[in-house]
C-alpha cells in the first residue's frame, strides 16, 4: 500500500523556462553593451621639436601647401579647392614624386575640427587610391585583400608624407 | 484485437523528453563569454559631443594601450544650445590641456613594457571645435611623447 502510492517519483521542476530566462539575459546584454568597435583615423605625429634643430630645405616644386582658413576655406598651392580636388593634387603629385613629395598642412585655430578631418581624409584617400592601383597591377587584387607584408611594403612604396605646421597662437599671421 | 501487441511491447512507453536541464548552463556560458569579450566603456563622457563622418577609417586595435580624449562642449545632454565652454576630459575626468603630459606619463607607468610602446590616444572631438584647442592638446601629447593618435570618426561608405 504504501509502496503503490509512492511508486511515482516526485515530479521534477520545470526548468524549461530557464533557458528562456537566460536568453533573455543574454540578449539584455548583447544590446546594451557597446560592441562599437573603435575607428577613425590613425596619425603618427613627430617628436617635439628640438633646440637646434635646423629645418631642412626642401625643393619647392616638391612641396605642396595645404591650408585651412578660419572660415573653413581650403586652399592648395594659393588656389581654392574642394576636397575632392585635393584628392586629386594629391594623387597626381605622390604619383609623380613617390618618396619625395611633401604635403605641408596648415589650419587656423579658428578652423573646425569637421573641415580639418575632412581634409585628411581627402588626403589619405588618396594615397589609397595610389595603393590600391599598385596593389592591383603587382599582386593582383585589392589593397583590402592583401596580407599584412604586402600591405606594409604598398605603405613603403607610397609613403604618406605630410609635415604639419604648428597653429600659431593668435593667429595673428 | 492485436496479436502483435507483444512484439512491440517497447511502444507502450512515450517518447522521453528531452532533458533540456544543461541548457540554461549553456546559454550562461555564451552569456558570461560576451560579458568578458565586450569591452565596457567605463569612463563616463561628461561633455557633449559629435565626431565626424570619414570615408578612410580604419579600426583601432589594442584597447589596452588606448587613451581617450573627448573635446567637445561642457554641460549636459538637456542644454542642446550652442553655449557652454569647451572642455577636454582625458579617460574619466575633464582636465586642464596643460595637465595632459603629467597625466599620460602616469597613465604609461601603469602599463606594460609591451604597451607602453602600442600606447595610442584617441581623439574624440566634436565637429565643431576649433583647431586652436585640438592642436594645443596635440603640441601637450607631443610633449609628452604619445605620438600615436586616432582621430576617431564615424565610418560612411563610399
Amino acid at each position: 500500500m504504501f509502496r503503490k502510492r509512492y511508486r511515482q517519483q516526485i515530479p521534477e521542476l520545470n526548468t524549461t523556462s530557464t533557458a528562456d530566462i537566460s536568453f533573455m539575459l543574454l540578449i539584455f546584454f548583447l544590446v546594451t553593451s557597446s560592441m562599437d568597435t573603435e575607428k577613425g583615423l590613425l596619425r603618427q605625429m613627430a617628436p617635439p621639436p628640438l633646440e637646434q634643430e635646423q629645418p631642412k630645405d626642401i625643393n619647392r616644386d616638391n612641396v605642396m601647401q595645404v591650408k585651412l582658413d578660419a572660415n573653413n576655406q581650403l586652399t592648395c598651392d594659393g588656389k581654392t579647392v574642394t576636397y575632392q580636388q585635393l584628392t586629386a593634387e594629391v594623387h597626381s603629385l605622390a604619383f609623380v614624386n613617390r618618396t619625395g613629395h611633401v604635403i605641408s598642412i596648415q589650419a587656423d585655430p579658428a578652423t573646425t575640427y569637421e573641415a580639418y578631418f575632412q581634409m585628411q581624409d581627402a588626403i589619405v584617400s588618396a594615397y589609397q587610391e595610389l595603393r590600391e592601383e599598385y596593389a592591383k597591377k603587382h599582386y593582383g587584387h585589392s589593397y583590402a585583400a592583401c596580407t599584412n607584408d604586402e600591405k606594409t611594403a604598398l605603405n613603403e612604396y607610397y609613403p604618406q608624407r605630410i609635415s604639419e605646421s604648428p597653429i600659431k597662437e593668435g593667429g595673428a599671421q | 484485437m492485436r496479436p502483435m501487441k507483444s512484439m512491440f511491447h517497447q511502444s507502450r512507453k512515450s517518447v522521453p523528453s528531452l532533458n533540456v536541464a544543461s541548457m540554461p548552463d549553456l546559454i550562461f556560458t555564451v552569456l558570461f563569454f560576451f560579458m568578458i569579450v565586450t569591452h565596457m566603456r567605463s569612463d563616463e563622457v561628461k561633455v557633449r559631443l559629435q565626431v565626424p563622418q570619414g570615408v578612410e577609417v580604419q579600426k583601432l586595435a589594442n584597447k589596452q594601450a588606448v587613451v581617450n580624449i573627448y573635446i567637445g562642449r561642457e554641460g549636459g545632454k538637456e542644454s542642446r544650445s550652442e553655449a557652454g565652454r569647451w572642455a577636454v576630459q582625458l579617460n574619466g575626468d575633464i582636465v586642464n590641456p596643460k595637465d595632459i603630459p603629467a597625466l599620460i606619463e602616469q597613465i604609461r607607468g601603469g602599463l606594460s613594457a609591451e604597451n607602453q610602446s602600442r600606447l595610442t590616444v584617441s581623439l574624440r572631438v566634436d565637429r565643431k571645435a576649433p583647431m586652436g584647442l585640438v592642436s594645443e592638446v596635440k603640441r601637450n601629447l607631443q610633449q609628452a611623447y604619445a605620438l600615436k593618435i586616432n582621430y576617431s570618426a564615424t565610418e560612411i561608405k563610399k
